[in-house]
């Protein structure tokens, strides 16, 4: 995927210049700005957590981890939907299309337009996703929401080493 | 049941209002006024809230979780 942002990952050294993260689950991580992404409602159950850090540690790729930069005990991680589903299509309702700073005029394409991640939830031994409640990051002014489907047929997914990703009915 | 028009307000409690400022065909546009510590959800991301408070255990119960999750990924992509 190529996209006008970058992540800060986890190979790059922290300098003395720039502000730092001490992250409990990923060490010191060097703040930049042009990766902070800001969420102007927060998230469901976070409203309050406006700016988080995508981060990527090359091992663990396509994993991505959403610090955040004002409550270093407050991180998620998540994968691109097109990861768990080829096929999935997002609906931005003009609310959230204002929230991102998106024009109405077109449909933003992921992956050039916009950076979408379904956050991992632990079930069991698996984890599972909400295809229905995705972070979306609009890569061209890194303003992030996380959009609700509103009476969408339910689309949780659970992953299982045999069968991989499975929605759940 | 109440009945309001558009730029007509309900109160609730004293220190919330909710306005109703436009009516289309198939929506309503309100307006919420409530104090800072009242958060203001669509229903529907009530159960995204919990959602995501259980996302958050999977990084803060250790790397095991993370490490499962990499390893379920592997073998599903295999």
């Amino acid at each position: 995927m190529t996209a006008p942002m970058t992540m800060t990952t986890m190979a790059t050294a922290p300098t003395s210049m720039t502000p730092v993260i001490c992250s409990p689950w990923l060490g010191d991580i060097r703040v930049d700005e042009d990766c902070e992404i800001f969420f102007p409602a927060g998230l469901p159950g976070f409203e309050n957590e406006h700016r988080l850090l995508p981060v990527e540690v090359p091992a663990q790729r396509p994993l991505v981890y959403l610090q955040s930069i004002e409550r270093e005990r407050v991180c998620f991680v998540g994968l691109p939907v097109y990861v768990i589903h080829a096929g999935f299509r997002l609906e931005i309702p003009e609310d959230e299309r204002a929230l991102l700073g998106l024009p109405n005029d077109r449909d933003p394409a992921i992956g050039e337009d916009l950076l979408c991640v379904a956050l991992l939830m632990p079930c069991g031994d698996s984890v599972q996703v909400n295809l229905n409640a995705p972070i979306v990051i609009n890569l061209h002014n890194r303003r992030g929401a996380q959009i609700v489907s509103q009476g969408a047929p339910p689309a949780t997914y659970r992953l299982s080493a045999d069968s991989g990703w499975t929605l759940l009915c | 049941m109440l009945r309001r028009r558009p730029g007509e307000t309900i109160a609730i409690g004293g220190e919330i209002e909710i306005e109703v400022i436009e009516i289309s065909r198939t929506r309503v546009k309100l307006g919420v006024r409530a104090p800072r510590h009242v958060t203001v959800l669509r229903k529907e991301t009530l159960a995204v809230a919990a959602e995501n408070r259980q996302a958050l255990e999977l990084v803060s119960s250790g790397p095991a979780g993370v490490a499962e999750a990499l390893r379920l990924l592997g073998a599903a992509l295999e």
